[in-house]
Order: structure tokens, then sequence, then C-alpha cells
């Protein structure tokens, strides 16, 4: 029973971090269509620029999440312009699948060439001991992980409902050649998701850093994973995702501790591919309806 | 003597490939074409799915690592010889691309890059993992395979595997060119279409990657044999990530593409081992972008705008080769750089692009495919009749359908019967409904109630492509042409039915394959030539005019042998002349035996064919009679008018 | 106010439109009538920047508008019902209509009083204050028509143009919202009317255009369109005779 218990609260922290990924897939997707392959190296550099400021230039974990944040929204901007928009133009989904694949590929290259091969330690702004919650060991980190997600969730929800701003981006994802006709820029508007998206994967970032190590690689496993997540939920479903990251990190928290920590990555992929054969709108999706 | 000239490459590419080991000593470059060699029979696979079937797939790193551990596997734990293991790591690696390609049937595009993204990651897993089969991270070591009990030599094994590449080449080849290949780029260009023509998209997605994962297996044992040692690390991600650029450098759709994006994707590596080559190589691209699009730009081909961004791409490469001292660090992110330019600006890829360019400096316009002009055979008779007998018996019978979506009714409870050698107009404003028959009718929508009895049997419930080929052929109100393909080929594609030979008898051209082939050339031809197309048959599909586009639609319905065929909307978009013609046209048809139903706005049309004239406003028949009838009718008046 | 000369553009490689001259003057409304397929849609299209025109010019208020992106179009005051309503099916009703004035809250259009207008508007249009928190999808077509061209009117526009408000509703909500449109030409609204329900919209509007295949085949004051042989043969092809 403890380790049912123990198994449940740390897979809870895994999906959250999923879902917040899974959440930046639903972004991009909502307004243009598209999605960032890359999306796993936002993550990774957001948690690696955040080591940096914690490290090298001292800053308290709490400042340097704004940095962080400031920094995707950037990254995300750049991908965009440069992978995705020249596609959409030519409306070339190979253009796009394969430039944000290639950037993520060189992200991930630079981060190797800048922080190094090796997985990096990433101080705790917590401390580090566990604390016992219904037979589970608990750290403050995984609280941590699953309220930031929780919160930067809904704070995009928030802007999207309240503001005008994020009305027009609802809009958009709606609709996007009416939107264009109540006067949004939605080109704008779609570089705007990509930064909006590449934040919350950089957040997730240094979210999960403190709980794992930091480096190059870390990205594309959870890019993957988030990807996975978002389609189990739904790519329209905001329940859908944080529903679809609980069970895969559940399941995998269960596998690693049940089988093996090697074959962890393993039922994540497959329940894809099951949910893709049978339900490919996703558990919580609406399908749609086929034109000619 | 056309046939020595198309042949004479080849010849001299096998008289290069015996005599390269007999000159070359030096082991390591033995090796390294060999490799190229390899992964071109790999990209042979890929291009099917990547070009022929235009889904992108990064699972084939992982296919590929399956066919070398097919083999590795084999040899380690049963001792098994290279004769048995190519065969089995073929057929293992073809079950499992039938295995990727199960998930990947409900999905398109992102989706089903990402899937194969999983299968690539789990595949590589699997391996690691498995270690009782595997040898896990470890890795299997692999002696040179035996030929009458001693061992190949270097060059030996070289022949081996260049033998393999002809046979691969020429079966591929062969594979694409038949009416297999037809349905690829057919489902790759309009899966509507292709399964309104009795091809069914899901059976060709399978069958695509099956190919294609033989290939890929086919490789993956020549590779394990030429490496002689197979680790799980090999094939990951990036490899498959080098694949898809090898493709698209190298140029779809083409084996000489894919040979030079093998070698493009084995040699890279090397040459950005070597700073000093690659600052001399990158400056070499660099002038070559430069004075290529100052030519362009002199010829005025081009825009100043249009070549800025890939100029500033190069010659910046260049300035990053000599302000780097080392080069294998920046690898990947020079691949990636390589891939974003690929991508925008060489988009088909190396050896379309020299065509390209070299038509527009030559100045000559573009021939088009296959040149000659060809007779057509009258005799043929190009349309089914139909038994001409049952004349006035009833075809069709919608007994009322309702078709709705969320809360729209699109269509409410409609009756239609339709008479057997009748023309039946459709009409009605926009949105009352008439497409959406068309697609009941065609099993794209399945209906929510009510039955449509065809020839007596129900087709709710059956597939598009089953519809089709028990007899009612379409077309398409937004033309559904295969774009990519000839005037011809997208008719053989119609044709698709009348072929009953199986993968062996077209890899090796047996007797009944070419027979057949050259009966729906013959006929496809005649069927050309009734639409008043002959002369274009070896134009693009959309390099026609509109108004051609219409008619060759038309003619690919018929392929199909149909004893109803769905017109929806023929005149739309067509001038005056186009439109006698179009007259002309399905006159004749009907004087065959065809049963039409006719969705049309231009009431002259409708008019002037139709024998009966159905009328929908708000997914309800309204009226129905005979046309002058209904023209008097007073609702149908008002449906038009208004008030 | 709105000018449209020798406008030509299509999909592809299809022309739809063959060179079109349409003149809408302040205040007045002006509709353009044609059969299915005659390029009505293409032409509204091409003049709010959905499409691009291939040749020809389009002046709004003076200013050369053709080849300007749809959401700069807007922001200089041209609204646009378009073709099958198009709402944003998955907001409220009050969203949708703060939408419509998204340009007066980026400040791109004078801002005035928003809140009012949104009122003012739900006085207009009866049946969506009864629903104005209800998420657009849920409405019946008429409704969505409705809050289409309420929509339209948030934006305070020059000119709106409405694109077959009438297309798949029921009789009894084409009679409202014709009702609603002559509603509109009183409080003095520039309007370019399409539809395909031509004596309708020749009885609510000043001057009318003819459009078949492409090109305006005949054109004048409303009232003397409606009695035209030509207008009812562009309907019912052999009826009128050619």
């Amino acid at each position: 029973m403890d380790m049912f218990a123990q198994i449940l609260s740390s897979g809870i922290a895994v999906g959250m971090i999923y879902a917040v990924i899974a959440f930046g897939f639903q972004l991009t997707f909502a307004t243009s269509g598209t999605l960032n392959f890359g999306q796993g190296e936002a993550l990774m550099l957001g948690a690696l620029v955040g080591l940096t400021c914690v490290d090298t230039f001292g800053m308290n974990y709490w400042v340097m999440i704004p940095v962080v944040c400031l920094f995707g929204m950037l990254q995300g901007s750049f991908v965009e312009l440069i992978g995705v928009r020249p596609a959409i133009k030519i409306k070339s989904e190979f253009g796009w699948i394969m430039s944000t694949i290639a950037l993520g590929i060189i992200f991930k290259n630079v981060a190797e060439n800048i922080w190094g091969r090796d997985a990096l330690p990433f101080p705790s702004p917590l401390p580090m001991e566990p604390m016992s919650f219904l037979g589970a060991n608990i750290l403050p980190m995984e609280i941590l992980v699953v309220v930031g997600a929780l919160v930067m969730m809904l704070l995009v929800e928030f802007f999207n409902r309240k503001t005008i701003y994020g009305k027009a981006v609802v809009a958009t994802a709606n609709d996007r050649d009416a939107a264009g006709l109540m006067g949004i820029n939605t080109s704008v508007v779609i570089t705007f998701s990509y930064a909006l998206s590449s934040l919350t994967a950089a957040f997730a970032g240094v979210l999960i850093a403190p709980l794992t190590l930091t480096g190059a690689t870390m990205g594309g496993a959870l890019g993957l994973k988030a990807f996975a997540v978002a389609i189990i939920g739904g790519l329209s479903s905001g329940l859908g995702i944080i529903v679809g990251g609980l069970i895969l990190g559940i399941v995998e928290t269960a596998t690693g501790f049940y089988i093996s920590t090697g074959y962890k990555d393993v039922p994540g992929l497959i329940l894809l591919l099951l949910v893709l054969a049978y339900k490919p709108s996703g558990l919580f999706g609406k399908s749609a309806i086929k034109k000619v | 003597m056309m046939k020595l000239k198309s042949l004479l490459p080849i010849l001299i590419a096998i008289a290069g490939l015996i005599c390269l080991p007999l000159f070359i000593h030096n082991p390591y470059y033995i090796h390294l074409v060999e490799t190229i060699l390899i992964y071109t029979i790999l990209l042979y696979g890929l291009d099917i799915v990547v070009g022929y079937v235009g889904q992108v797939s990064l699972g084939h790193a992982a296919l590929f690592g399956i066919g070398s551990y097919t083999a590795g596997v084999l040899y380690f734990h049963l001792g098994m010889p290279i004769w048995v293991n190519i065969p089995a790591a073929i057929i293992v690696t073809a079950i499992f691309g039938g295995i990727l390609a199960l998930p990947a049937l409900k999905v398109i595009g992102p989706y089903l890059a990402m899937v194969t993204l999983a299968f690539g990651t789990i595949a590589q897993i699997l391996i690691n993992e498995m270690t009782w089969l595997t040898e896990g991270p470890l890795g299997i070591k692999i002696p040179k395979p035996e030929l009458m009990g001693v061992p190949m030599t270097k060059a030996e094994y070289f022949w081996l595997v260049s033998a393999v590449l002809i046979i691969s080449l020429i079966v591929v080849d062969r594979f694409v060119k038949s009416q297999i290949g037809r349905a690829f780029e057919a489902l790759r260009d309009s899966p509507i279409a292709c399964d309104c023509m009795g091809v069914s998209v899901y059976r060709f997605k399978v069958i695509a990657f099956v190919i294609s994962a033989g290939f890929a297996g086919l490789a993956g044992c020549l590779y394990a044999y030429s490496e002689q040692y197979i680790s799980p690390n090999t094939y990951n991600n990036e490899l498959a990530v080098l694949f898809l650029l090898g493709i698209i450098m190298g140029g779809r759709k083409s084996r000489l593409g894919a040979l030079i994006g093998a070698a493009i994707i084995v040699l890279l590596p090397k040459l950005l081992d070597d700073i000093n080559l690659f600052r001399i190589v990158a400056s070499v691209i660099a002038i070559v972008v430069v004075v290529g699009a100052g030519m362009a730009l002199s010829k005025k081909i081009t825009t100043p705008k249009r070549v800025a961004l890939p100029i500033i791409g190069v010659v910046g490469l260049a300035a990053f080769s000599f302000w780097l001292n080392s080069i294998s660090d920046w690898r990947l992110s020079i691949f990636g750089f390589m891939i974003l330019l690929v991508v925008y600006y060489l988009q088909s890829g190396i050896v379309g692009f020299a065509k390209s360019f070299y038509q527009a400096m030559v100045g000559k316009a573009k021939t088009t495919r296959g040149g000659d002009h060809e007779e057509v055979d009258d005799s043929i008779s190009f349309i089914s009749t139909v038994a001409n007998q049952n004349t006035g018996a009833e075809l069709l019978k919608v007994d009322s359908v309702l078709m709705q979506f969320g809360g729209l009714k699109a269509l409410n409870n409609v009756d239609l019967s339709i008479k057997r050698g009748t023309i039946h107009g459709l009409i009605g404003p926009n949105g009352s409904g008439k497409s959406t028959m068309m697609n009941v009718l065609t099993g794209i929508y399945v209906p929510t109630a009510g039955n449509v009895l065809y020839a007596g049997e129900s087709v709710v419930g059956k597939t598009s492509s089953d519809i089709a080929l028990s007899g009612i052929a379409r077309t398409f109100q937004n033309v559904q042409l295969f774009g990519e393909m000839t005037a011809i080929q997208n008719i053989l594609v119609g044709l698709h039915h009348t072929f009953k030979s199986n993968m062996v008898e077209i890899a090796l051209h047996l007797p009944r394959y070419k027979k057949e082939e050259a009966e729906a050339h013959a006929r496809a031809m005649a069927l050309l030539k009734f639409v008043g197309l002959d002369d274009l048959a070896n134009e693009e599909a959309r390099n026609l005019p509109y108004g051609k586009q219409r008619l060759l639609e038309i003619a690919r319905a018929l392929a199909l042998d149909p004893e109803l065929l769905l017109l929806d909307e023929p005149a739309a978009g067509l001038t005056a002349p186009d439109i006698k013609e179009l007259l002309r046209i399905i006159r004749k048809i009907r004087d065959s035996g065809i049963t039409f139903i006719l969705i049309e706005h231009h009431m002259d049309v409708v008019m002037s064919v139709c024998d009966t004239v159905s009328v929908l406003d708000f997914g309800q028949k309204i009226a129905e009679g005979k046309p002058a009838e209904v023209q008097a009718d007073e609702k149908v008046i008002h449906a038009y008018l208004g008030t | 106010m709105l000018s449209i000369k020798n406008l030509e553009a299509g999909y592809g490689k299809v022309k739809v439109l063959h060179g079109i001259n349409i003149d809408v003057p302040k205040g007045q409304v002006i509709t353009l009538i044609g059969s299915n397929g005659a390029g009505k849609t293409t032409t509204m299209r091409a003049i709010t920047g959905m499409i691009k025109p291939t040749a020809g010019e389009v002046t709004l208020s003076g200013e050369k508008i053709d080849g300007y992106d749809s959401h700069k179009i807007a922001r200089l005051g041209l609204a646009h019902s378009p073709e099958g309503r198009r709402v944003f099916t998955t907001m409220s009703v009050t969203d949708n209509l703060l939408l419509g004035a998204f340009p007066r809250f980026t400040g791109s259009r004078p801002k005035g009083d928003i809140k009012q207008d949104l009122e003012k508007s739900l006085e207009m249009f009866p049946r969506l204050k009864e629903r104005r928190n209800q998420l657009a999808g849920t409405l019946s077509g008429g409704e969505q028509q409705m809050l289409a061209m309420a929509r339209a009117v948030m934006l305070n526009p020059e000119i709106i143009l409405l694109d077959e408000p009438s297309m798949g509703l029921a009789p009894i909500l084409v009679e409202e919202v014709f009702k609603i449109i002559s509603n509109l030409k009183s409080q003095g609204v520039t309007m370019l009317l399409v539809e395909q329900f031509a004596a309708a919209a020749l009885n609510v509007a000043d001057y009318g255009y003819v459009l078949e295949n492409g090109k305006i085949a005949t054109h004048g004051p409303a009232a003397k369109l409606k009695d035209d042989p030509a207008v009812k043969a562009a309907y019912l092809g052999g009826a009128g005779g050619h």
C-alpha cells in the first residue's frame, strides 16, 4: 500500500510536467495547426539557462523563473519565424515538420557545445528531505511541480478568457480567416502562441530540473512523451491533457518500479500508438467531419 | 535503340562497381562506397513512403536496425548463413513495417511523423533492453558471410552488395511504374479520389510501408555483415532524420537522387571530421550558389529577394567554418542547418533542382514526360457498354436518408429513385444538401438513418472503394485529380481494377503483367481521346487548364467501368465552348447505357440533358419531375428567387 | 465610400472574376446578386483581402486597399460578415461581439463606448440578448447569422459587407434578417449586400448589380432591376429567355 502511494505521488509529479509541455503543443496546434517537434529542446534550453542564471549569475531560483520565461518566449518566437512561418506561407506540412525537427537538433547541439555533454545537477530551491504523507515520501519539490504546473495552465487560461488579446488568440484558434476579418493580425497571434508554448516548456524545465539532472539530452524523450499525452488527452481538451499526463506519469513510474527502469518509456509510447489506432482524436477530443 | 540508350548509364555503373575493388585496394574506401550502396537501398525503400506516398517517416532507422538485428540474432543464436538471413531480415522487417502502418492508417502528417518517431524510440529501447535476445548495449559481432565454406573477401562482399543494389533498383523502378506505384501516388495526391477510384487508401498505405520496410530490412542485414558489429546506439532518431535529409536533398522519386542522397549522408560526417576540407567545401558551395544565383538573376529567372536568404546562409556557413577550430562538435548543427536550407530552398532535391536549373538556363520549354506521340487504336471499346436492356428499371434507390451533423440536418428524409439509362439532375441553392448526397452515395459519409440500395443491394456501411468497385463512379465539385501524375496516369489509376498481377509478376515483368499494362495503356489512350485530351496524355494533371481537368476527371471515372456516374457540378468554371463539349460527352456516355446523377447550377445544362430533375432545399426534396415542370414549379422559383 | 475597378481574382489557376466594377456610395445599400458560382463570394473575399486580387483596384474612402491583409482592411473600418457566418463557436455571444470591436480595443479605431455599443447591438438583436452567455456554437443557424451581423456592427464600421445572410435559413428567419438590414439602412449604415434571394435583396437595396460568370451582366437602380427579365433569367436559366 505504501509502495502504491509512493508510485502515485511520484507519478503525479511527472505527469503534471508532461501535461504542461503537452499544453504547449495545444497552444500552437490551436492557432496554426502546427506543432513544435523541438518542444523538448525548448524545455531543455529553459532548464540550462535557468541553471546558468542560478549557478553563474548567482540568481535566486524565484528571480530566475521570469528570466527563463522571457528566454522561452524569445526562443519560441525564433522557432516560429524561422521554421514555421515560411512553411505556413507555402502550405507545406513537410516543411514545418522538418524545420522544427532541424531546429531541435541545432538547439540540442548548441547546448552540448555550451554546457557540455554531461548531465548537471540543479540546486533545489526547497529542502530535499521528503515529507511523509499517507504513507508516501513526498519531496517538497514534487508539490511545487504540481502547483507550478497548475498555476501556469490556469494563468494562460485566465489570459485567454478574460483579456481581449487572449480572446483574439482563441478566436484565431476557432477560425483564422474570420479572426483576420475582425482586425486581428493572425500571423502575430501564431508567433505569440509559439512564444507562449516555449515559455511553458522552459518553465516546466526549471520545475523538473531540481528533481532530475539537466543536460542537452533531457528534452527528446520528454517532448515525445508530452506529445503522447497531448494525443491521449486530445489536442483540444484542457482536462484531457491533465488526465493523460497523470495516466502516463503513473503508468511509467509503476513500470519503472515493477519491471525495469529501462522499459519505463515504453508503456507511454505504446499507449500513444493504441490511442492513435483506435481513437485518433484522443480520449477527450471530438472527431472532425471530413470535408470534400 | 532507345532501350540501349537508357540502359547505358546503368551498364556503366555496373562496370564501375565491378572494377572498383580491383583498382582501389584501400579497404577504407571500399567500405565507404559499400556503405553508400547500402544506404541507397534503404533510401529506395524510404522514398516509397516519402516520395510516392508523401508521408514523413522517422521510423526507418529503427526498421534498418530491425533488419540488422534479425541477421545478427539469427547468426549469433542459430549460426544461420547469410542466404537465410537476407530473406529473414526482409520478412521480419516487413512485418514490423506492417505493424508500424496500423496506427498510421488513421492518421496523417504530423501525427504520422510522431507515431514513427515513437516506434523508433520503442524499437531502440527494446533492442537495448532485451539482452537475452540482442545482447543489449554490448552488441553482436558478425563475421563476413561464407561462400562455399570460405569467408568472403572484402571485394567479394562488395560485389554482393552491388548486385543486391542493382536488383533493388530494378525492382523498385518496376514497382513504382506499375499499378502499385500509381496507387501510392494517387493516395498521396488525393486520398478521397483514390478511394472513389476503387483503390483502397488503407490497403495501399500498408503495402507501401511493408515494401518500404522490406528494403530497410535488406539494407540493415547487409549493413550488419558490412560493419561486422552491430549495437543499439547506431539506430537512433538522428539516423532517421539523416535518412530523411538524404532523400529530400538527393531528390524524391528519383533513383539517382537516392544515390546522391546516400552519398551525401555517408560522406558528410567524414567531411565534417576534417576542418580544412570542410572549409574548402563550404567555400566552394558558397561560390557555386552565389555564381548560380548571379546567373539566374541575369536571366531574370529569380528575384534578389528570393536568393538573398540562401546566399546569406551559405556564405554564413563558409564564414562559420573559418571561425571554428574544430567542426566535429558542431556536426549536428550543420545537419540541422542543411535541413532548413533544403526544406525551403531545395524542395525538389539536387536532382530536381539540377533539372529545372538546366532547363531554365538552356531556355528549353519543359518537355512533356514520355515525349513520343502515340497512335490511338480506335477499335478499342473504351466504355464498357452496360447492358442497355433494362433501361427504365430502378438502379439506385435512396430511401428516406437522414444525414445529421451535430444539430444540422444536411439531408432530411430524402427519397430518390434513379432509373437505369437516364440522366437524373439534382439542383438546389447552396447548402441545400446536394454534395452531401453525393458523399452519402459514395460512402464518404455514413447516413444517420435511412438506406441506399444500389442494384438491389444496400451500400450503407460499405467503404468508398468497395462502392466504387461495385460500379458507382464520381467526379468532384472541387476537382480532385492526382496533380503530380500525368493525364494518362490519372486514367490508369481508374483502370486499377483491371489489374490482376501481383508483386512478383511486376518485379519479374512476367507476361500477364505486361499484357495487362499494355491493354490498360491502350484503353487509357482511347479514353483520353474520347474527351479530347490525347495530345496532353503526358502532361501533369495540375498543369492542365481548368476545363480540361474537369474532362479528365470524367474520363478517369469512366475508366472504373461504372454503371452509375455521379457528376458534381461538371460545368462549374467552364467557358461556353467547354460546356458544349461537355454536353456532347455526357450524351455520348449516356448512349452507351451509363446512368447519371448530375448536380449542376448551369440551368441550361440541366434543362438540355436531364430526363428527371429533383430539387433540394434545406436538405429536403421540394420538387421532382421533368425539367420543364420543375422549372415552372412555384416552390422552386421561391427557393431560388426568394420572396 | 468603396469603389471597385476592373477587379480580377480567382483560386489558383481558376479565374473567377473577369474585371468587375462596383461603386458603393456613402449611406447607400448596394446589392450584388447572381446565381450560384457566378463569383459573388469571390468578389467579397477579394475586397477584404481573404484572397489577393490578380488585377484591378479597390479603394476604401480614397485609400487603395487591394493587396492588404484582411486585418489591416478591418482596421480601416470595413466590416465583413462572411459567407457561412463564421462565428467563433467555442466562445460566448458576448465574446464574439467584443471581438468584433477588436480594433477599437487596440486603438486602431476610435474607441468610443464599447460597453454601451454592446448593449445597443444586443437591443437590436433581441434573440442574442437572451443568449448572451451561451456559446456561439450552440446557437441556431438564424441566431448565428444575427450574431455575425451584430459582430460586424460592433466595429462601428464605415461600411458593412454582408455575404449571403439568408443562406441556409428558414424563410421566417430570412424575413427577420432582411428586417434588420433595412433597420440598419435606416440608421444610415453603408452596406454591400450579396444575395441569392434576389427579390428580397432588391427590395431593401438602393442600387443593384447582377453578376454572371464573373462579369457584371447588368446594373441599375434596385426598383428598376426588379422588373428586368434578364434578372429572372440569371436565376432560372431559359425561363426568362436570353
